[in-house]
């Protein structure tokens, strides 16, 4: 394509851009008319009133959602008792039934076939990565060694006599 | 943790600096990484948008749940993770948390269709909710409709389906479409331009 080709393109990208903004904005105040552009080739302004009016947002069932929600309660809870217990507290995060296992690299394959470029964003978490389900034991562990170390300093001290006598 | 985005307005009338909240969801965030049980408001807000974009992609209502689940599943497990990146370009309202979410929503549809090799289907089911319910002949006629316009939109390669997907049935800009796609502004104009080039000559062919 020629540089005048490709800003031809860029030209016509940019109102069709502006086009969809303002039946975008049309929609949203639920205006009966769609804008109108005399500028923007009808067939692509035609395309965009058809899509603007058969791609509608679909909503899940109403079971789904409130399964969902507790779940995500559930989780949430989980992730709040190491907070509660100590900070001290080590996690280990475990995947809750039904996830497939972790895949720490929030890395997207580029095998892909939708994305042969592997342009799949790496600084997001893949939906398959470890969900954290935090166990605390860090505090446990602490506890067990104050109280290995309290047993051994009285036995230490039952095995030896004091060295002043109080009288 | 979300930084606060600071631009100088007027500076000669207003010489303190205001803060501007660009990232419409930045509330709700922070209160969810306090406390992870305030993350449901964020669930309610963005589900029927994530399901959305994971039924149009997948095309059948078992595969979207499992998609949203897991995308959701992610994000509040990962939300410590988040950070607020608003440039001053994104302007007032745009989120940076909807993009970080449709980022986790397209690796899960991603590995979702990798998992079953599966391509979008008409979602006809969809069809009637935009039709009279009395019209009967009206009905089948706005159905057949949509389903044409769902086939000119599933046959687009990928990023172009996903930006159109994007654009009309989550209604983001042209820069949060950027962010999830991973590309410039630009790159996301041309490629809708294209796509509605190509959905009009599909249209046109079908005699639809």
């Amino acid at each position: 394509m020629t540089f005048a080709g490709r800003d031809a393109l860029e030209v016509d990208a940019l109102r069709t851009d502006r086009y969809l903004e303002s039946l975008l904005a049309a929609h949203e105040r639920r205006a009966a008319d769609a804008p109108s552009d005399p500028d923007l080739d009808p067939a692509v302004r035609g395309a965009a009133t058809r899509l603007g009016r058969d791609l509608v947002r679909l909503h899940p069932s109403f079971r789904f959602e409130e399964r969902l929600a507790t779940r995500l309660a559930q989780v949430a809870a989980s992730m709040r008792l190491p907070a509660a217990a100590g900070a001290e507290g080590v996690t280990i995060g475990l995947l809750p039934p039904g996830l497939p296992d972790a895949d720490v690299d929030p890395a997207r394959d580029p095998a892909d076939l939708d994305d042969p470029a592997g342009r799949a964003d790496r600084s997001a978490p893949t939906a398959t990565q470890a969900i954290p389900r935090p166990i605390l034991i860090g505090g446990a562990l602490t506890s067990a060694a104050l109280s290995i170390a309290g047993a051994a300093w009285v036995a230490w001290r039952r095995s030896r006599p004091p060295q002043t006598r109080l009288d | 943790m979300a930084r606060p985005v600071l631009r100088r307005v007027g500076a000669a009338e207003e010489p303190r600096p205001r803060v501007a909240h660009l990232d419409r969801d930045r509330r709700l965030v922070e209160a969810a990484q306090r406390d992870p049980a305030r993350f449901e408001a964020l669930y309610r807000r963005y589900l029927a948008q994530v399901y959305s974009y994971a039924y149009y992609e997948l095309g059948n209502h078992h595969d979207a749940e499992d998609a949203t689940e897991r995308t959701f599943l992610s994000a509040l497990t990962n939300l410590h993770r988040f950070e607020e990146r608003a440039q001053p370009a994104d302007g007032e309202g745009a989120s940076t948390f909807r993009v970080w979410l449709f980022r986790i929503a397209r690796n899960a549809v991603a590995n979702q269709r990798r998992s079953e090799r599966r391509h979008p289907t008409a979602p006809l089911e969809a069809a009637p909710l935009v039709a009279d319910p009395l019209d009967v002949e009206g009905r089948v006629q706005a159905r057949d409709e949509a389903a044409a316009a769902w086939r000119a939109v599933g046959r687009l390669p990928g990023d172009r389906r996903r930006a159109l997907v994007l654009r009309f049935v989550d209604e983001m800009s042209t820069a949060e479409i950027a962010g999830v796609l991973g590309r410039s502004e630009g790159a996301v104009r041309v490629l809708i331009h294209r796509a509605l080039r190509a959905v009009a000559r599909q249209l046109r062919e079908e005699g639809s």
